[in-house]
């Protein structure tokens, strides 16, 4: 199995802090691997350094191969890689079809140059599978903003599909989602790797989620890797343990 | 020679020292750009011009007089024009610049499009270590230091200059802890304005009066202001006196033309390589 | 359908010289159009949610760069129209990426500063622009000899407006319109998708840019005569009044406030001192009452933002 994303050694500091340190790890090809650690730990920027938000302070990262870090999201963006957000992203006035037509045209037309190359892009039928895949395709003709707020991350998801990644950055993805939707959810991430073949890279602190969906997950404590692994060996782990003293989760 | 181009340099400095502090300041508390900025410079000119050069007053009376007079204006404009502006910064710029256009035209409609001169106070020049000091520009030095030691001591000691620090920061955390932001506002518009007009009412009869004489000290506040920082004083301050001191130096070279369009070049790249200016928040 | 009504109206209004049959009607005609590239101008920056101040700098570019060839190398106008518009693209090809780091109130900033830098140098440069007393005799237009008259000059200004409008009105409704308002509401969500949102600035800058400098150089051989001050502070006040009259919010805005302001300053031409005066109270009437421009008239009735 070929690795998707390398991340090798990596440190973000800004300024006197140093949020991230040492990390490295890499994730396989069609692998769902996560991140976790408790509050404060440095997940979040670890994820926005490798989705180009930040650039490294040192350390490198390898998108198949290819070194990525240091360049800018929307270079990223182009080389196959999107991301979700934890708030939601959407056209709010535009109807969830539109919301995908566009998401398609803002990434295929990403300079003047490209816009006026596309001609005859199929996107209609994208707009259709991709809803059809999501389950929304009833939905196509309502406006975004009038959605619930699980079905506009969905959208959020869906968006992201339209531009054929092949590595989904998720940043949280089931923040604010009631145990229900939480478990749809976490059904959707697989199919995005059955079905998809998508390599999935998610931050989450839902345990329940990361424990059922992962394939591996990275624990981070104070920007330093903790343990890495399977949720199994995680689970049994008593640093981890030990690092979520004090704090209120549940491992599954 | 070389003494020679700093002391013209800190001369000049100091200047748009006073000139880019008004309008941080306004930028600061109301992230409202004030192009009309240089036309209260012309006020104070004009307003000089009348007291001392036509109903004789004495100098430093007319001077005083036409800062109040220019600040008193100033909030007046602040509280029926800008007042609800505060934090839309693209309507606020262009309602600056409605403000400067009609000054300008009132001007131009009271006293004509030619530039005038009036009488000197100060003649003669003294000389420091063999460089040669016009009188007229010194006064308009010392003139300059009183202004920001007391603009300094106004910020730092008294009950309104830390209120108008509180609020630049942090306009909803200083109203939570009793600060009114209105009187706050008039208040930094009233000294911004009369900084501007101090400057115009020292420098009038260094150069000449006249409608127009408002739009360099703005470009020049403006050059400083982005070097320093928008919002900053201590970045206004460092601003002004290497505008000056670097203007002086390719000045004597290369003529002000070349200086204007060089310290336009650094501008860039300061922007280029910090947006925010050299001391500015970043974020600004 | 009020669009239809409007756009019924610009028909008539643009028909009105040679209903009217005067000279002076051709005249205004004539400044008009050759204005409305300008005020789409800054109409285009303002869709990334600038204000570019160096629209009249672009303008002045254009004007001297074909009144210097045509006068100097002998170059056919057309060609040096062209070659003006040129010198702006790529002028601000090199300055636009700089200026479009940076948001909001230093990007003004910035761009009120370069508007007046390029001012000086026109001002100073004597050898090459004149100086202070600009270019004088310009030829007329003309194309394959043909020298242009009053009627050609307006078809001309017609024609030209006529397609920067089409170009504005295309952006406006397309996807590349749509890719602008998306940029300028949620650029994080854009790029991530790998929207290349420096591209998109700097191409409309661009655009604008050659907008401004293709008008400024029609202008030249117009009125035959250039000089810093048409293009200099009082021309930045212009195109601001305009597009606040007008109104910001659609491609037709502009044209308005042109219609509206244009006759206004040849009217006042005579009381050029109580010219900016109006100016300036015309901007306050509309910024603190009347903020969406005269164009909101003829829009279906939305909710107040």
């Amino acid at each position: 199995m070929s690795t998707m994303l390398e991340v090798k050694g990596l440190v973000k500091r800004f300024g006197g802090l140093t949020a991230s340190s040492n990390v490295t790890f890499a994730v396989d090809h069609r692998e769902i691997f996560g991140i976790i650690g408790p509050n404060g730990a440095g997940k979040t920027t670890l994820f926005n350094v490798i989705a180009g938000h930040y650039r490294p302070t040192a350390g490198s990262i390898l998108l198949e191969g290819r070194k990525i870090s240091g360049n800018s999201s929307d270079q990223i963006g182009r080389q196959g890689v999107a991301r979700t957000f934890q708030a939601v992203h959407l056209f709010h006035e535009e109807s969830v079809a539109e919301n995908l037509r566009r998401a398609a045209m803002i990434s295929s037309c990403h300079n003047p140059v490209a816009y006026f190359s596309q001609r005859g892009e199929k996107v209609s039928a994208k707009v259709e599978s991709v809803s059809q895949f999501l389950g929304v395709a009833h939905l196509l003709e309502t406006k975004a903003g009038g959605l619930p707020y699980g079905h506009q991350k969905v959208l959020g998801i869906g968006m992201a599909l339209m531009t054929s990644p092949r590595l989904l950055l998720m940043d949280e993805p089931v923040a604010g989602l009631n145990p229900s939707e939480k478990r749809a959810a976490g059904t959707l991430i697989r199919r995005l790797r059955d079905e998809l073949g998508l390599t999935i890279l998610l931050v989450e602190h839902d345990m329940p989620l990361v424990m059922s969906t992962c394939d591996r997950i990275l624990v981070i404590k104070q920007g330093t890797p903790l343990t890495i692994g399977t949720p199994a060996h995680v689970q049994s782990d008593t640093s981890v343990i030990d690092a979520y003293l004090g704090e209120d989760y549940e491992f599954a | 020679m070389i003494l020679q181009m700093i002391i013209n340099g800190v001369l000049g400095g100091l200047m748009y020292v006073v000139m880019a502090l008004g309008f941080t300041l306004i930028f600061g508390i109301m992230r409202i750009v004030n192009f009309a900025h240089g036309e209260f410079y012309m006020a104070g000119a004009v307003l000089v011009m009348l007291l001392f050069g036509q109903f004789g007053w004495p100098f430093f009376a007319a001077v005083a007089a036409a800062g109040v007079l220019s600040a008193a204006l100033g909030m007046l404009c602040e509280r029926v024009l800008f007042r609800k502006l505060v934090g839309a910064e693209l309507p606020g710029m262009i309602m600056s610049l409605a403000v400067s256009i009609i000054l300008q035209s009132l001007a131009l409609l009271a006293f004509g499009p030619a530039e005038q001169s009036i009488a000197r106070p100060f003649d003669g020049t003294w000389s420091l270590f063999g460089a040669i000091v016009p009188w007229d520009r010194t006064v308009v030095a010392i003139g300059s230091v009183v202004i920001l030691l007391a603009f300094y001591a106004f910020l730092r000691f008294s009950r309104y200059g830390i209120a108008m620090q509180a609020v630049a920061q942090d306009r909803e955390t200083a109203s939570l802890m009793g600060v009114e932001a209105g009187s706050i506002y008039s208040m930094s518009f009233g000294i911004a304005c009369l900084l501007a007009s101090l400057g115009g009412a020292l420098m009038a009869p260094v150069y000449t009066v006249g409608p127009y004489i408002g739009s360099l000290p703005m470009l020049k506040a403006f050059v400083v202001v982005i070097l320093g920082g928008l919002g900053s004083v201590p970045g206004a301050v460092l601003g002004g006196l290497l505008l000056g001191l670097s203007e002086s130096a390719l000045a004597t070279t290369f003529g002000s033309t070349i200086a204007l369009i060089a310290s336009f070049i650094v501008v860039l790249c300061v922007i280029i390589v910090r947006p925010s200016g050299l001391m500015g928040r970043k974020g600004t | 359908m009020r669009k239809g009504l409007l756009a019924g109206l610009l028909v008539l209004i643009a028909a009105a010289p040679w209903i009217v049959k005067s000279g002076y009607v051709f005249h205004i005609a004539t400044m008009i159009a050759l204005t409305i590239p300008l005020a789409l101008s800054i109409n285009l920056t303002l869709k990334l949610d600038q204000l570019s101040l160096a629209q009249p700098a672009f303008m002045g570019i254009g004007a001297y760069t074909a009144a210097l060839l045509t006068m100097r190398l002998g170059v056919s106008p057309s060609l040096a129209v062209l070659a003006g518009g040129l010198l702006a693209v790529v002028i601000s090809a090199v300055f636009g990426p700089i200026f479009l780091r940076i948001k909001g109130v230093y990007f003004v900033l910035l761009t009120y500063a370069f508007g007046q830098i390029v001012n000086l140098v026109f001002q100073e440069w004597t050898s090459l622009f004149g100086g202070n007393n600009g270019l004088y005799g310009i030829p007329r237009f003309s194309i394959f000899s043909h020298s242009f008259g009053e009627t050609e000059y307006y078809i001309l200004g017609l024609a030209v407006a006529a397609l920067f409008f089409f170009v504005m009105y295309a952006i406006e409704r397309s996807d590349v319109g749509a890719i602008f308002q998306a940029l300028n509401e949620d650029e994080m969500f854009c790029r991530s998708i790998g929207s290349n949102a420096q591209s998109w600035r700097v191409a409309a800058f661009i655009m604008s840019a050659f907008m401004a400098g293709i008008a400024g150089a029609l202008y030249a051989f117009y009125i035959g005569f250039i000089s810093p001050d048409s293009f200099g502070f009082g021309a930045t006040i212009d195109l601001i009044v305009i597009n606040v009259i007008g109104g910001p919010g659609s491609v037709f805005g502009p044209i308005i406030g042109t219609i509206v302001v244009v006759p206004l300053l040849e009217f006042l031409r005579e009381m050029r001192q109580y010219q900016f005066l109006v100016y300036g109270f015309c901007l306050v009437f509309f910024i603190m009452f009347f903020r969406q421009g005269l164009v909101s008239i003829f829009e279906r009735k939305r909710e107040v933002v």
